[in-house]
């Protein structure tokens, strides 16, 4: 047992000589993408498939390899992560800098990559849940023609999700962003015949645009806050890092200001009262933000990111582009849109945890934000009939869950949501493809039915997925959820902002009793009571084994992932953890110091009892039997007779997504358009095309025919203007002389 | 002994006279014969100089001056005399071909 143990405390490469490979797990991917994109179609189908597969698969080994190295190593002794910002920044991290990416003055960024227990998990979801979705696309797209395009993007996506995972720096985390971005974007639009869905791809790339806007000016603000904090701090403000602020400059000259660890340095700096000179409260005396607190200008960069975040993460105001994403083929909704790149924003902010906790405002808003989210795209996922919409609501509603917790400041919990959400999102997307595939494209589940016998696998992996996401007990869905839950209830924002985690977390219990009910709807008209007669075929078959054992794996995982929410660490304390929190405790230390030190905060590690946990599997078991009592037994009774007209009333509106994208057109668009219009018409049209380039025309061709006539070619005519000249300058001279 | 000014005065006379030729004649010869007048305007200047400072740059740089206007009226006059035989005339009015 011992020798087992040793085994698994042991990395099989040490981190040392595995960080400065950490670049591989990005280039396997893009070396494939490459591959697949320029000789795709001259390499035929088999392989295509190989390359394709087996760089996401290189890339997962690499990522268990790296998982290894920096969860247990040599008999459980931390790797310490070579810090240039601080000594005592000693890590389950390992970190690898390949020096100057790109430098402008004293600004540099670094092309730095960086493990730690965080993106450790996400590394093993991208490329684990990634290499799944590959499989099962290798049989979705067996009919497509442009199988090759496809596999080219997935792995270049998967690239960018690994770029954006394992950047040290928000440039380089950026970069991944905007990969991730055009990757959703060229996906969305693949069947780029049909004008509906290349116009998806678009509103998503814009929706995106706008939030990408935001991230790009909260960094911009970023670089100017590390400046000012640089030149106003002094030693006492570095009481954590053993007073060297030397050292803070060494390493801002030597990585630039945007790596996670600089600003995590900064962050430990700022809460701390008393002798040190520069705190949250205190100004910036000089540069463009000067006259601002160093708080104030923390928390409107967190709201831009916040921005930022809700246009990849699909929050409020910004989720619009994600149920129109589902254009794309459905293994691209499964891994893009649910798994990975959606909760990109979750990651940001877990991430820069230790900035968040330096404003309640902020955490404020963003969990305020995830609530309405959540609220709203359950309730919108009531009344759609298209099995991949009610999906897609339903993804942006977990993920208004996710941000509640990061808005609550439980971190770990959000993360885990993360990662369990992967794993039965993906598994649901995946069996609605299957559901699809086996139906000849049939998306409406009002029209399909009774698949429970035709097609086994897909449906016990469906209900295994749908049975975790709406929160049955032994589940993962169930604890991450609640863990959230549980957190928004008993966290506290300060004294001002009590009432917004008290009033979410009791629209927190509506969100998961909502959540329950239309998944469990989509689950009973699926594949519950007899096959509709208006079915495109008459018997749905099941798909391939390519498709089913990526579903049964994910459903595995589904449940499986439960034990990481259970309180099983113990602690020096002698209390106990759960293991997931456990786990990520380095990433969030950080943050739990600094929101100590600031007392503003009071983030909980309170666990749920059993009471609590039996009160939130009863909403979810009452919203799943509402949906059970109204699907099975109300609704097929009623068949003929006419619904009332208030329900009638509410369903339309829900159908049509309570009118927020004609609101949008109405507020935003048409006024946008209107302007545009205008500045078209005053810009380009007058000013630019008529006045500045067929203005310069003009004068240009008028002065010459003016001038044609001075050119007379008589040499005593030029003779006499250069003598004039130059009586000119002697009289000139003459009279400065003489004067 | 005569003030080095008068010399000027009649050395800037001179070159006047040579330039008000110059760009009023039409004559190619005459022109010529007032770019003459105007280089010995600055000749005398330089001899004025140089009497005055007692030393030879000035004589020095008159010879210079006078062999450069010899070799310039030789490739001039080549010059009119080859103009005259392709046109029948020295008349610059008739010489406008900077224009095209």
């Amino acid at each position: 047992m011992d020798a087992i143990r040793q085994f698994f405390m042991t990395a099989p490469v040490p981190p040392d000589t595995l960080a400065p490979s950490l670049w591989l797990i990005i280039a396997l991917p893009l070396l494939g993408a490459f591959i697949c994109g320029v000789f795709g179609r001259k390499l035929g189908r088999g392989n295509v498939h190989l390359v394709a597969l087996g760089a996401v698969a290189g890339s997962f080994v690499l990522s268990v390899l790296a998982f290894w190295a920096v969860s247990h190593v040599q008999g459980g002794r931390p790797v310490s992560l070579t810090s240039s910002f601080s000594f005592n920044s000693v890590r389950y991290a390992m970190a690898h800098d390949f020096g100057t990416w790109f430098s402008a003055g004293d600004f540099r960024v670094n092309f730095g990559l960086m493990v730690d227990h965080l993106n450790a998990i996400l590394l093993l979801v991208i490329t684990g849940v990634g290499f799944l979705i590959h499989l099962y696309s290798t049989s979705y797209m067996e009919h497509d023609e442009g199988y090759w395009r496809y596999f080219a993007y997935l792995n270049l996506f998967v690239a960018a999700m690994l770029t954006l995972v394992l950047a040290d720096n928000l440039v380089l985390l950026f970069v991944g962003w905007e990969g991730v971005g055009m990757c959703s974007y060229l996906l969305i639009g693949f069947w780029y015949n049909d004008a509906a869905k290349a116009w998806a791809g678009r509103k998503a790339f814009i929706a995106n645009r706008v939030g990408d806007f935001a991230f790009l000016i909260a960094t911009f603000l970023l670089v100017l806050t590390v400046g000012a904090f640089q030149r106003q701090a002094d030693n006492t403000n570095f009481a954590p890092d053993n007073n060297r602020p030397e050292r803070y400059a060494q390493g801002l000259s030597a990585k630039g200001p945007l790596t996670f660890q600089g600003l995590e340095a900064m962050a430990n700096a700022l809460p701390h009262e008393g002798a040190a000179k520069v705190t949250l409260h205190s100004e910036i005396v000089e540069g463009p933000l000067a006259g601002y607190t160093f708080g104030g200008v923390i928390t409107a960069i967190l709201l831009l990111f916040l921005l930022g975040a809700s246009g990849k993460s699909a929050q409020l105001p910004l989720y619009v582009w994600l149920p129109d994403a589902m254009a794309g083929p459905t293994p691209v909704s499964a891994l893009i849109h649910a798994a990975t790149m959606v909760t990109a924003g979750v990651y940001l902010f877990c991430r820069m945890s230790f900035l968040l906790v330096l404003s309640p405002t902020a955490m404020a808003v963003i969990l305020i934000i995830g609530t309405l989210t959540s609220l709203l795209a359950a309730l919108i996922a009531f009344a759609q009939d298209d099995i991949k919409k009610v999906l897609a609501y339903s993804t942006v509603s977990q993920l208004g869950i996710m941000f509640m917790g990061v808005g609550a400041g439980i971190f770990w919990a959000a993360a885990l949501h993360l990662v369990t959400h992967a794993f039965f999102k993906a598994c649901l997307f995946l069996g609605a493809g299957s559901v699809m595939h086996g139906n000849g494209d049939e998306t409406d589940i009002k029209k399909l039915g009774g698949l429970r016998t035709e097609m086994r696998w897909t449906w016990v992996t469906f209900m295994i997925a749908t049975l975790a996401i709406t929160g049955i007990v032994p589940l993962s869905g169930f604890f991450s959820k609640d863990a959230i839950l549980h957190g928004v209830h008993h966290n506290q924002l300060g004294e001002s902002l009590e009432w917004v985690s008290h009033l979410c977390g009791i629209l927190g219990y509506v969100i998961a009793a909502s959540t329950a009910f239309y998944m469990t709807r989509l689950y009973l008209l699926t594949f519950e009571g007899r096959r509709s007669s208006e079915a495109r075929l008459a018997h749905a078959h099941e798909s391939s084994w390519l498709m089913t054992l990526p579903l049964v794996i994910l459903a595995v995982l589904s449940v499986v992932a439960a034990v990481y929410a259970f309180p099983l660490m113990q602690l020096p304390s002698g209390e106990h953890q759960p293991v997931f929190e456990n786990f990520l405790n380095p990433v969030f230390a950080s943050a739990e110091r600094i929101a100590a030190a600031g007392r503003e905060l009071r983030l909980e590690h309170e666990l749920p009892h059993a009471l609590d946990y039996f009160i939130a599997w009863l909403i979810a078991l009452a919203g799943g039997a509402l949906a059970a009592f109204l699907y099975m037994r109300f609704f097929p009774a009623q068949a003929g007779k006419p619904a009332p007209a208030w329900a009638r009333a509410i369903r339309r509106a829900a159908q049509n997504k309570f009118y927020v994208d004609e609101a949008y057109e109405f507020v935003v668009i048409r006024p946008l358009k209107f302007l545009s219009m205008i500045l078209y018409r005053v810009f380009d049209a007058l000013l630019i095309d008529t006045v500045m380039v067929r203005g310069t025309a003009w004068v240009t061709t008028r002065v010459g025919s003016a001038l044609r006539y001075v050119q007379t070619g008589d040499a005593q005519s030029y003779a006499a203007v250069m003598a004039l000249a130059l009586l000119g300058g002697v009289a000139y001279a003459l009279i400065r002389v003489l004067s | 002994m005569v003030p080095t000014q008068y010399y000027l005065f009649l050395a800037a006379a001179l070159f006047c006279m040579g330039m008000f030729g110059v760009l009023t004649r039409r004559n190619a010869l005459v022109v010529f014969m007032c770019v003459e007048l105007m280089l010995n305007a600055a000749n005398l200047t330089f001899l004025a100089f140089a009497r005055q400072r007692g030393d030879s740059i000035g004589h020095i740089s008159a010879f210079f001056v006078i062999a450069v206007a010899a070799a310039e009226a030789a490739i001039g006059l080549a010059i009119v005399i080859a103009v005259f035989r392709s046109r029948g005339s020295v008349n610059i009015d008739d010489m406008k071909t900077m224009k095209h």
